[in-house]
């Protein structure tokens, strides 16, 4: 993936595209491969290896390939998929803590003051729990919690799901305005044009591989997609 | 789908037999009182824990009033036996009876709750249980507690000065009468009950378990037989003290159950065994006993969860894998012979990445036949194919990664589908041949499908026999088959020798001189193959496989005896198949799960016309 | 009920449900925050009167009940950290991490109660008094110590209560308890959070084992009663906020305070249990539970 470019993932359901975020930000330990970040490796090397028996415990035995505070810390910051972060905790505390991961990258005042411009909504709301929020308010507090990290590369993983096209309209025009601030992405989405509008390249994911790749200028459309995704099956 | 034989058929059998005329000989060898009385105390520790296991490990209720119900049947048995003068014969049962009613009680409060709440409550209930126990000292003794129990007679026989023998025999008894309450429970309806709750409460409430009847029956059952494990330790200690209700004890209890393997009958049974007998050998250590006990439970817990029950099946697996390992190996010298006589040809061994693999090929540059067996089966199933056809083919069997003299492979990669697939590619390229026709037969069949469907080698033809096609698994698993109870035995990683002998029985043939060789491929196959095939299922891209079908570019025909018990003949019928020979599965008159081993002339006679009309031989 | 005794039983009931508070908040910390219930909580505080006994008493260092106190919470939260590094963290990962770790930590239970019979043997032990003498306040008689420790016990909790809600610390570690894979996306160091909130509820499990020892006499097994008692509070009150667990120990400190005036020493602590069984059948969550287990 080449600096400062945003790229697409898009791929039918359960063939790894969520499996392959969470492996990246390390909340999977990856079998073999490295996760390079700016020409730093995120794991460490050699590969984990298979297990000889079911019944030991491996997690006191071996180390893990990777540590996921490391890569959020790099700079690497995923948002999950249908998160509602904290429930108990309010808009406030939850932003306050949320820098942790930036290492004093960025002033902490000046990226509240454009999390909150970003969505004026969240303002308004800052002393509600997160229970307390609606499904697109929640998503707004996890990408503006991401967004308080100071984040080199921002992961989101299907932003719009279970959102009403209004509010996703609103998520994506938010999601622009990060981008033309200068953070890219990687995002993935099951919305073509929704990703057409973020992205410069797109990758089709087709039973955990990256089946094909497509820049931006020739994107197809959906039916074209799908042909490609599904060839053969009626 | 579920499997399960009666006792005497399993693997079990053997085991207990042997351990029950140890246990009875037991008293005779070793005559002093001091190692009975430990055995009794077994007994009693190990009817606890089994039956706590009911509700803890099965029922996933983690329930800490168990040992308040075996010191409640301690002072039941007390207070009937020695205050009301109950013989101690009904005394024992009635103390369970009596436990049988405080757990009732107990599950009332925690039928809405669940996880670290029913730690919770049924520890707090304990502990009112003891509170109320302490406090009525007319009673109960109070702190004290009661002395001079009665103890147990039969006919002026008295238990208590016979060196303990007639306590080692009614507690031997008893605690094989709760194992066997149990082992009864859980195959039962209401034990079904109990661990679909445990697995997935929402989806068994859903199919109509009841959460509330099943708990309490759960609980029921597991404090019946606590109580009378307190009324039969009060008739033997002759002692009832509120110290039953500590911490100590449930932690002692607690320790066997998950040392043990919790979730599993026979676990506890033996950690009973060890925890107790390790707490006698340590006991003159004082306080670092108990230090060195706890130490050594949470090193098990942290480095081997799964405790002793776990152990045992791993080690019983490596015997397994060895076994069968070393079976290959002498079979692979001695019966080398009979082998190349049954299919007249040389065998060869092939390296690839999935073992060395034993390959029959009947050699010549003639247009290659490629016969994939079936899951635990061998090569040589396919003798008639290579009598008929060596003349104008160049006939090529292998045994799969761990079948018949192929050696075992890693599991975790070798015994799958996809893998036996790419096993089957490594082997033609080696032999330089290529585009062959294809015989799959049921597990074979599958491998035929994903070589075609992976498309690395062009296969000019293919037959599938005794195989349902996939398209989304499992679900079409569970439609292709019919869930016949031999069927299941297809999956399963230990088989006793009478599923070996149903198993073949059906897949292949009845046992006469022609199958023998058969019957013997299905022990010698690496269990976990069979295991594996079904852990591994999702390995493989069944879509694929169907989209080809559906495509229908290659010559593809289905043999089927329509007197298979394992398929499912309608969905087969049914399947959108985009081009498939005759338009719809073939049958071989009078052929079973393996037509071309039990009809081979008739199945031989379909092939030809198949390989004439399709593939223009 | 004459005024006197009235008042008496007030008092006794404030000392109880103050210390009571101090045991509860430890164990919902724990509970709270990595959803699991520690049984080393009752040998937490035997070990912390232990050492505040040994730091403290004339018999052996005696550097006097201040610097015991400070002493027992230090050893206490490295205790804490390392029983949750030995005894929980290995199962992080597995799905019935409950149950292995109620067995782990019954079994550390089982190690430190011994390791103080050997260390120090079974025979009761007293830690001097912070303050000797009572306090009059018109009608009302206390001890000068237990009214220090009900002070004490009030500030310590307003102190924790402010560390968990304003702090940085505080907040990631109920953000961790809250949503543990979110905290990891986010850069937290999740074991280590683990391991400070364990730490803290053995501090706060320490504390609670000097304020008794000074009240009443140490001995090894001295734990398995707080620990009951401060479980009965813990389900009583539920864990919903901060402070109900808090709320619920003055109101069980003033129960049992009342129940032994009128039904004697032995009949109480079965009038606490009953009492709570039946909270339980109405309110499963608690008396001041909400359905969600949070901080």
């Amino acid at each position: 993936m080449a600096a400062g470019t945003s790229i697409g993932l898009f791929g039918p359901n359960g063939h790894g595209k969520t499996t392959l975020l969470m492996t990246i930000s390390g909340i999977i330990d990856p079998w073999r491969g490295d996760i390079l970040f700016e020409g730093e490796r995120l794991n460490r090397e050699g590969e984990r290896k298979s297990q000889l028996s079911r019944n030991i415990n491996y997690d006191v035995i071996r180390r893990r390939r990777m540590d996921p505070k490391k890569v959020a810390r790099a700079g690497l910051i995923h948002v999950s998929q249908g998160n509602t972060l904290y429930p108990e905790m309010t808009i406030a505390e939850t932003l306050a803590i949320a820098p942790i991961a930036a290492n004093g990258r960025v002033e902490e005042t000046e990226s509240l003051d454009k999390v909150y411009s970003l969505f004026p909504k969240l303002y308004e709301r800052q002393d509600q729990k997160a229970r307390f929020l609606s499904g697109g308010e929640r998503q707004m507090l996890s990408v503006s919690a991401a967004l308080m990290a100071a984040p080199k590369l921002l992961l989101l993983d299907e932003p719009t799901l279970g959102l009403s096209p209004k509010l996703r309209l609103e998520l994506a025009e938010a999601i622009r305005a990060i981008k033309a601030d200068g953070v890219p992405l990687l995002v993935v989405d099951q919305d073509v044009e929704f990703l057409e509008s973020l992205i410069d390249t797109l990758y089709l994911f087709d039973h955990g591989r990256i089946s094909r790749r497509i820049e931006k200028e020739d994107l197809p459309s959906y039916e074209e997609i799908m042909s490609l995704l599904f060839e053969g099956a009626s | 789908m579920r499997y399960d034989p009666p006792f005497h058929k399993t693997n079990g059998l053997v085991p207990i037999i042997v351990v029950a005329i140890g246990l009875i000989l037991f008293p005779f060898v070793f005559t002093d009182t001091f190692s009975r009385h430990l055995l009794v105390l077994v007994f009693v520790y190990a009817m606890v824990a089994v039956s706590w296991d009911l509700t803890l490990g099965f029922g996933g209720l983690v329930n800490f009033a168990h040992v308040a119900m075996f010191a409640c049947g301690i002072y039941a048995y007390a207070i009937l036996a020695k205050t009301l003068g109950v013989s101690p014969w009904l005394a024992i049962p009635a103390a369970g009876v009596v436990a049988m009613i405080l757990a009732v009680a107990i599950t009332l409060p925690i039928l809405r709750l669940d996880g670290i709440y029913v730690i919770l409550v049924t520890l707090a209930f304990s502990q009112l249980l003891y509170q109320v126990v302490i406090s009525q000292s007319d009673l109960t003794g109070g702190t004290v507690g009661m002395v001079t129990l009665p103890s147990l007679k039969l006919f002026g026989y008295k238990f208590i000065k016979d060196g303990k023998i007639g306590y080692y025999f009614t507690g031997l008894l008893l605690l094989a009468a709760s194992v066997t309450v149990i082992y009864w429970v859980i195959r039962s309806r209401i034990g079904r009950a109990i661990v679909a709750l445990r697995d997935h409460k929402y989806y068994a409430q859903s199919r109509g378990v009841s959460e509330a009847r099943t708990r309490i029956y759960a609980m029921a059952i597991s404090a019946f037989i606590s109580g009378v494990a307190g009324g039969f330790y009060g008739s033997y200690v002759r002692v009832a003290s509120p110290d039953a209700f500590g911490i100590g004890f449930l932690t002692i209890v607690l320790s066997i159950l998950l040392v043990g393997g919790v979730g599993s009958l026979w676990g506890p049974v033996i950690a009973a065994f060890v925890i107790t007998l390790l707490a006698e050998s340590l006991a003159n250590l004082g306080p670092w006993r108990e230090i060195l006990i706890a130490i050594l439970i949470i090193l098990i817990m942290v480095f081997y969860p799964g405790g002793l029950w776990a152990a045992v099946q791993e080690l019983r697996e490596i015997v397994d894998v060895r076994r069968s390992a070393l079976t290959a190996w002498f079979n692979r010298r001695r019966y080398k012979g009979r082998r190349q006589e049954l299919l007249n040809v040389e065998e060869k061994y092939i390296e690839t990445d999935h073992g060395t693999i034993a390959v029959a090929d009947s050699g010549g540059d003639k247009p290659v036949l490629l016969c994939l067996h079936g899951n635990s089966s061998s090569k040589e199933v396919f003798q008639y194919q290579f009598e008929s056809y060596r003349d104008r083919f160049r006939v090529i069997a292998y045994d799969l990664p761990g079948h018949g003299v192929s050696t075992n492979a890693d599991p975790e990669t070798s015994y799958n589908v996809a893998a036996y697939a790419d096993a089957a590619e490594q082997i033609l390229e080696q032999l330089e041949a290529s585009e062959p026709i294809v015989i799959g037969w049921s597990l074979g069949g599958y491998v035929g499908l994903e070589l075609a469907a992976r498309a690395n080698v062009k296969v000019r033809g293919l037959v599938i026999t005794g195989t349902s096609p996939l398209n989304i698994v499992p679900d079409d698993f569970g439609a292709g088959y019919n869930a016949d109870s031999h069927m299941i035995l297809a999956g399963k990683h230990f088989l006793s020798p009478t599923e070996t002998k149903n198993f073949v029985t059906s897949a292949v043939a009845p046992l006469t001189e022609e199958s023998a060789y058969l019957h013997k491929a299905m022990p010698r196959t690496d269990g976990r193959a069979r295991l594996y095939m079904i852990t591994k299922i999702n390995v493989t891209d069944w879509p694929r496989q169907a989209r080809m079908l559906r495509e229908g570019k290659i010559p593809f025909a289905i043999m089927n005896g329509p007197e298979d018990p394992f398929l499912n003949h309608q969905y087969i019928a049914d399947w959108p198949y985009g081009n498939i020979w005759t338009g719809k599965p073939n049958d071989i008159p009078g052929g079973l799960h393996t037509p071309f081993f039990n009809k081979p002339k008739e199945f031989n006679a379909e092939f030809d016309r198949f390989l004439k009309e399709a593939c223009g031989f | 009920m004459p005024m006197e005794a009235l008042l008496s039983v007030l008092t006794g009931g404030l000392v109880l449900g103050s210390l009571y508070a101090l045991m509860a908040t430890g164990l919902a910390v724990v509970w709270t925050t990595l959803g699991i219930f520690n049984f080393a909580h009752g040998a937490f505080i035997a070990v912390g009167a232990y050492v505040a006994w040994q730091i403290s008493s004339a018999d052996a260092i005696g550097a006097g009940f201040v610097i015991g106190l400070v002493g027992a919470v230090v050893v206490l939260f490295v205790i804490g950290v390392i029983a949750h590094f030995l005894l929980v963290q290995p199962f992080e990962r597995k799905p019935n991490l409950v149950l292995l770790s109620v067995v782990t930590t019954l079994a550390g239970a089982t190690i430190f109660e011994n390791l103080l019979i050997v260390g120090w043997g079974a025979r009761p032990k007293q830690i001097a008094p912070m303050l000797e003498g009572d306090l009059h306040l018109g009608e009302v008689s206390i001890s000068q110590n237990e009214a220090i420790i009900i002070v004490l016990v009030l500030f310590i909790l307003a102190l924790v209560g402010f560390f968990l809600r304003r702090s940085r610390t505080g907040r990631a570690m109920r953000a961790v308890a809250q949503n543990r894979e979110a905290a990891q996306l986010m850069g937290l160091d999740v074991p280590k959070l683990f391991g400070m909130a364990f730490g803290l509820s053995a501090a706060l499990a320490g504390l609670a084992g000097v304020f008794i020892g000074s009240i009443r006499f140490i001995n090894p097994s001295m734990g398995a009663d707080p620990l009951l008692k401060a479980l009965i509070v813990v389900i009583f009150g539920g864990v919903a906020r901060f402070t109900s667990p808090i709320y619920a120990a003055f109101i069980a400190g003033m129960v049992e305070a009342f129940a032994i005036y009128y039904v004697g020493l032995y009949w109480a602590p079965a009038v606490l249990f009953a009492l709570m069984i039946v909270v339980l059948v109405i309110k499963p969550e608690g008396l001041f539970g909400k359905h969600e287990r949070s901080v």
